[in-house]
């Protein structure tokens, strides 16, 4: 099987791992070997995985940040791999978008990344053995989309912070890399029309969450060890057009 | 256990050296069959799962007998275009005649074998995958690199038009392209030395301090060819130690 065993002995940590795309990069990781706690802001995980430890934690907290790598280190003695994909979306004409929506929204999604990086790097370096982070953004940000512009500007600022973490933290040996999605089968855009949208879309459908995760593994893999500041897009050639 | 190109017949070109010498071993080690082109194929070493055949990328009709030579092996799945010419040269110095050769092999080279791969994974009857070994330096500009750049970045933008275009064909056929940064190969031997050291002379301006290792970005072809990036298609992956994020 793809992957297996490249991760043995390693220990991951996947934020918004109850669900959707995080959840698939859980049972990927886990797939390949590495020990895996996911978390999440709900109490339980919306999709239980076996053999996943769960921890309730908010992504946009410095405070949960603190407990996260505390209850990883106790129960697992390291982190090797972080994959900041908590994230939360949501339609809002520019016009009537208050700040307060705007701050939350960024809050989670870049400053989460942010608070994850930053308490990723220092446990990484307290074995001192370098590691791999992976920020999952988007392709919104990359292209403009109608009544986004939280979204946008928390997803390409994931983009950019990923490359200037990148440039910081790479002579440590922690690459940093993220993975920009587009339209994937998740309850975030349950909403969306796949039949109404899928001919906008080059391979003609959407992604399901394991093929976003399998993207993830990759950039979180020793195969990707000369990997660091890159930005893979998984969106079918969508932005490609 | 099966690899993650179990059985699948891929052309590589340029595959005498560097990273594509380093891309056929990684196929036939992930389960592939596996065609490997060069102007000089002696150093491909053949067996029953590998082929060698002469090749001039530049040229239409050595495409067509890659591809026959290919279709033995069985039903065409994908196609590395690696095969590139590499100069550094200051505007002034660089002539027309370095131009096109850079551009014959890193643009019409690259071009063909879309075009040819695209036909041959037709007639398979099945989808397939072609990556083309692009460059940092079709993303970023480099100081004396205007004609390589003009070239990779030719390649950059084609493998987007043609990934469009093979996911309109039927079964679709996926196209991106992988950039490598400075990765320690003949290429770059050639111009700074067999025995200077890359990291040396590249280190203290990448990020992860080193340079590449071809398997780095054979690792990095198999992941775009495999099943693992069913829904990449257009993108662009870039290898390079973190040299082009600033």
């Amino acid at each position: 099987m793809a992957g297996a065993g490249e991760l043995e002995g390693r220990v991951a940590l996947v934020t918004g791992g109850g669900q959707g795309i995080g959840r698939a990069v859980a049972a990927r990781l886990q797939a390949a070997g590495a020990r895996v706690v996911a978390t999440g802001r709900r109490p339980a995980p919306a999709e239980p995985l076996d053999g996943v430890d769960y921890l309730q934690a908010d992504q946009s907290l410095n405070a949960d940040w603190v407990r996260t790598m505390e209850h990883v280190e106790a129960r697992c003695g390291r982190l090797d791999v972080c994959v900041v994909n908590g994230g939360v979306a949501g339609g809002v004409p520019l016009a009537d978008m208050t700040l307060e929506q705007f701050r939350a929204l960024c809050g989670i999604n870049l400053k989460g990344c942010f608070l994850g990086l930053k308490h990723a790097a220092a446990a990484m370096r307290r074995h001192g053995e370098g590691g791999s982070v992976v920020l999952v953004g988007s392709i919104v940000g990359m292209v403009g989309v109608p009544d986004s512009t939280h979204y946008a500007a928390s997803k390409e600022g994931v983009r950019l912070l990923a490359k200037a973490a990148a440039l910081e933290l790479g002579p440590e040996g922690v690459r940093v890399n993220s993975v920009h999605p587009g339209m994937t089968r998740t309850a975030m855009t349950a909403a969306f029309p796949e039949a109404a949208m899928a001919p906008r879309i080059p391979l003609g459908r959407f992604a399901d969450p394991d093929e976003v995760a399998a993207v993830v593994l990759y950039a979180a893999s020793p195969r990707a060890a000369f990997m660091t500041g890159a930005e893979l897009v998984v969106d079918g050639g969508w932005i490609a057009q | 256990m099966s690899g993650r190109l179990q059985d699948r017949v891929v052309v590589v070109t340029g595959a005498s050296k560097g990273i594509g010498a380093a891309t056929v071993a990684a196929c036939l080690r992930e389960g592939a069959r596996v065609v490997g082109t060069a102007r000089d194929p002696s150093a491909i070493v053949e067996s029953e799962t590998c082929r060698a055949v002469a090749h001039d990328v530049g040229s239409e009709a050595d495409w067509a007998r890659v591809m026959e030579a290919a279709e033995a092996l069985g039903p065409v799945y994908g196609v590395v275009n690696n095969a590139g010419v590499f100069l550094l040269k200051p505007l002034a110095e660089t002539s027309e005649a370095d131009f096109d050769t850079l551009y014959r092999t890193n643009v019409e080279g690259c071009w063909l074998g879309v075009k040819h791969g695209f036909a041959a994974i037709g007639r398979s009857g099945r989808g397939g995958a072609v990556v083309n070994v692009s460059s940092l330096m079709g993303q970023v500009g480099v100081a004396d690199g205007t004609a390589y750049c003009a070239t990779k970045g030719a390649v950059t933008g084609l493998t987007k038009a043609a990934a469009v275009d093979g996911a309109r064909l039927t079964p679709k056929i996926r196209v991106n392209s992988l950039h490598p940064g400075v990765t320690w190969t003949p290429m770059l031997t050639g111009v700074f030395g067999e025995h200077a050291s890359g990291d040396a002379l590249f280190g203290a301006d990448t990020p992860l301090r080193r340079v590449g290792r071809p398997e780095e970005m054979a690792d990095a072809v198999v992941f775009l060819l495999s099943d693992e990036s069913a829904y990449m298609t257009g993108a662009e992956l870039t290898v390079d130690g973190g040299r082009g994020a600033d």
